[in-house]
């Protein structure tokens, strides 16, 4: 399989680093409304995916990371918003169970967190950064030489008659 | 190759989150969760919550010196008999036919009126004082909130969590050997304080030939496991030291069930 070339950070416009920047920072501007409805980050995340991606590869990579890993943390929170309505409406015991996945999902959104300003760091000055596993997917997704990747002709042609 | 890379980094995350997980709920890290609530924290909530119970409840606070009087000083002889607590006891005397007598969080008692009729003798009404006593020292009382609710929601002293915390408190019971052991607590304390432990046990079979009164519907001693036989049999069994000697009260118990508020002398 094939990837395009990586940019060196001297060939990444500033305005680029900054979209890509963004894209861990959004999080954190959608973090109040996505405490008790988590999937809020969510569309937001996709939404400024699909407006960003044909920004170049530097900053569809970005995003797309930021994007794949925030899925299993709010999958993660999404459950234990559940999890406790649950328990609360029908009076079920709060098991050990549900403290180990309460932790589990704090460690998660720690990690999550910690990983997403050192991302948004790294965008900004130009460099990659791969997360464990989301890294690697974001890069195969966004870097992979696809089939017809470069022989898209940009031409003008006149109307046809 | 990138895919199998890919792969690998999958599992690893799933192994490690799948671990934090497993061995929290196999090993808890708060096994003594209520531990986390430090005992001036629960004095405070125990504040909250009495004011909240008061305004938001039917109960109402009996006026009746006589009735306040008693009761206090009944949980005073206890308390000065109880060595190293942590707590600040409060008794408060509400206005109810229910026999029914609960622990707020903090050292909170409360009888009803229903209670102090049911009850024969003061030593009788110190019994069960004792027995809450013994659910506030054991911190069965908290523990039982953060069992039900959880630690961040019980700390919360949010209002919203107030009626879940009156239902918990006022309806259900302990279980069995919260039970056992508050028995044997407030053996030992009634027994500490010069009040005969076995009046415990007269209070017991009281309430085991009066089971299916309505009344008693609410009551915890009753309500976990009306088991009376062997409790009563426990209690019996405590046999206090041979130089005890019984102080008796001066109260006048009569006198003290005279102040009933109208209409609630039940029969």
């Amino acid at each position: 399989m094939e990837y395009h070339p990586l940019p060196q950070p001297d060939e990444i416009p500033v305005r680029e680093r900054e979209d890509a920047m963004g894209a861990y920072f959004m999080m954190f501007a959608t973090a109040a409304l996505g405490l008790p409805l988590p999937i809020i980050n969510m569309i937001a995340a996709i939404i400024y995916y699909f407006v960003n991606k044909s920004k170049g590869r530097f900053v569809q990579f970005h995003t797309l990371q930021s994007l794949y890993s925030q899925i299993p943390v709010t999958l993660l929170n999404i459950g234990l918003v559940v999890w406790v309505i649950t328990n609360l409406v029908k009076e079920y015991d709060f098991t050990e169970v549900f403290w180990g996945y309460l932790v589990m999902t704090a460690v998660a959104n720690l990690i999550y967190l910690i990983f997403s300003v050192v991302g948004a760091v790294k965008a900004r000055k130009g460099l990659f950064y791969y997360f464990l596993f989301f890294g690697k997917l974001s890069y195969a997704q966004v870097y992979r030489v696809r089939v017809g990747d470069g022989e898209q002709q940009r031409e003008n042609k006149p109307p046809k008659m | 190759m990138m895919r199998t890379s890919i792969i690998r980094d999958l599992v690893i995350l799933l192994v490690i989150f799948g671990f934090i997980w497993g061995i929290i709920s196999l090993f808890p890290v708060f096994p003594e969760k209520v531990e986390l609530v430090s005992i001036e924290r629960e004095q405070e909530l125990g504040e909250t919550y009495l004011e909240a119970i008061l305004k938001n409840s039917d109960f109402e606070e009996v006026t009746s010196e006589e009735m306040t009087n008693a009761v206090e000083a009944i949980g005073l002889r206890l308390e000065n008999a109880l060595e190293g607590s942590e707590y600040d006891y409060r008794y408060l005397v509400v206005d109810d036919k229910m026999i029914n007598a609960f622990t707020l969080p903090g050292g909170n008692i409360i009888v009803t009126t229903g209670l102090i009729e049911f009850c024969g003798s003061p030593e009788e009404l110190a019994g069960v004082m004792a027995h809450e006593m013994g659910h506030v020292e054991m911190r069965h009382v908290v523990s039982r909130l953060v069992k039900e609710l959880g630690i961040a929601i019980l700390t919360s002293g949010d209002q919203f969590v107030m009626g879940e915390v009156t239902r918990i408190i006022t309806s259900t019971g302990f279980d069995r050997k919260q039970e056992q052991s508050a028995d044997l607590f407030a053996c030992e304390l009634l027994e500490d304080a010069g009040i005969e432990p076995r009046t415990l046990a007269t209070f017991f079979r009281k309430l085991r030939d009066d089971q299916d009164n309505e009344l008693l519907e609410k009551f915890e001693i009753v309500s976990t496991h009306p088991n009376f036989t062997h409790r009563i049999r426990e209690v019996l069994e405590y046999v206090p030291d041979e130089n005890f000697e019984e102080i008796p009260m001066e109260i006048e118990w009569e006198e003290v069930k005279g102040q009933l508020p109208e209409g609630r002398v039940s029969k």
